[in-house]
């Protein structure tokens, strides 16, 4: 008791620094060490599920690149089937579209030549008929002086006839 | 021997307001401004300085948990405040004022504030703490069987090394504090003897070598503290076959 007494403890100083350390704890844990304890887990907590989220997310873009390059790939070779396809039915059609304008052709000759053959017959009447009237007149100038009206008119009916046949 | 304890200032009925409870009050002054300062600032992003504070608590944490992985919880706060507590009171004790501001009482220079580790009231208060919340964590934790079976034993060899444990607890505390009051107030009494000597330039590699001490004294003190916590909230089978080990 000497000893403590010559470093000069006192029993109510030794309480109050005790007491006064015990609030400091108490204050430290209650506004210091929660808290920062609290936030640290939490942010840790978020850490671990934001590297979660990227890896799930790393996953599902690796799946997505995968269901690309497949749905790339299959829609390629539907472009090719469908190029394929088209090019078969554009040269059927081709083949088609010739064939009827090679008929349409054939029968708008056919027609053409038909028309001309008509129209070369009537060409044919008119002229026989001008002919025939340039005959008429032809003789009925000449025979005025020669024949009576009697033999003129049997003249030009006789040609007439003759023109007919 | 007048020296070792602290000065009077004033008296407050029976409690005896000495200067180093007056550096004390400093100490708890200047831990709450930090405390509330940081609770106030509190932020999910946190800036550079409670980035700080967040690495420093993390790093005393982990360490707890690395030496107790069970009783983190209720070892860490004791570690962390010891730690805190002593490191602002013995740093304090190095501020200009402390120690050389005062007043005349016969023709002896009385401080205002001296480093509340330099007396020994407040060393063994610690230490005592230290002590009590040791014992009352490790009844708590290993149950009291298991507790007094460290000390008490039908086996008279058993016996024998649980009288030594006794003696070794009482020495923990004395050796805590005795530590901490010896080096701190050795400390004092260099820096007062070079001053005395030259003044200027010259107590400025030792104020250096002060504030190294005042780091060192409170991470051994509160280090050894968590130390005893983890070893005492061990089952004693346990522990014996770590040791064994």
């Amino acid at each position: 008791m000497e000893l403590l007494n010559n470093f000069g403890v006192d029993p109510v100083l030794l309480i109050a620094q005790a007491l006064n350390f015990l609030i400091i704890i108490f204050i430290l844990k209650r506004f210091l060490y929660k808290p920062i304890l609290e936030m640290l887990k939490k942010r840790k907590e978020e850490v671990e599920t934001g590297l979660k989220q990227a890896e799930e997310a790393g996953r599902l873009l690796e799946d997505s690149q995968i269901k690309e390059k497949e749905i790339l790939k299959g829609a390629k070779l539907h472009a090719q089937q469908i190029i394929s396809d088209a090019k078969l039915q554009a040269v059927e059609e081709a083949e088609e579209i010739g064939q009827a304008a090679r008929l349409r052709a054939q029968r708008l000759i056919e027609d053409a030549g038909r028309q001309i053959e008509l129209s070369e017959k009537e060409t044919e009447k008119k002229l026989a008929v001008y002919v025939s009237k340039l005959a008429i007149e032809l003789i009925t100038k000449s025979s005025k002086q020669l024949f009576s009206d009697k033999e003129q008119r049997e003249i030009v009916q006789n040609a007439l006839r003759k023109f007919k046949q | 021997m007048e020296h070792f304890a602290g000065e009077s200032i004033f008296r407050l009925g029976i409690l005896n307001v000495t200067n180093t409870l007056l550096n004390t009050l400093l100490t708890d002054l200047i831990i709450f401004s930090l405390v509330f300062f940081i609770a106030k600032n509190l932020k999910s992003l946190p800036n550079l300085f409670q980035s700080g504070v967040e690495l420093i608590v993390e790093w005393f944490y982990s360490l707890t948990e690395t030496i107790s992985e069970k009783n983190t919880g209720k070892i860490f706060p004791y570690f962390m405040t010891f730690f805190i507590f002593i490191l602002i009171a013995n740093w304090t004790g190095i501020l200009p004022g402390v120690g050389s501001i005062g007043f005349f009482e016969d023709d002896r220079l009385i401080p205002l504030f001296r480093g509340a580790t330099t007396d020994l009231n407040t060393t063994l208060a610690l230490a005592l703490i230290s002590a009590v919340a040791t014992h009352t964590m490790s009844i708590r934790t290993i149950g009291i069987k298991d507790y007094l079976s460290r000390y008490f034993s039908f086996n008279p060899i058993n016996l024998f090394i649980g009288a030594l444990e006794i003696i070794s607890e009482i020495t923990k505390i004395i050796s805590l504090s005795f530590r901490l009051f010896g080096n701190i107030f050795a400390g004092e009494m260099v820096l007062i003897t070079v001053a005395g000597i030259f003044a200027f330039l010259f107590p400025i590699p030792f104020l250096l070598l002060e504030i190294i001490v005042g780091l060192v004294q409170a991470l051994v003190f509160s280090m050894l503290t968590m130390v005893f916590m983890a070893v005492l909230s061990t089952p004693h089978g346990e522990h014996a076959k770590e040791v064994s080990h």
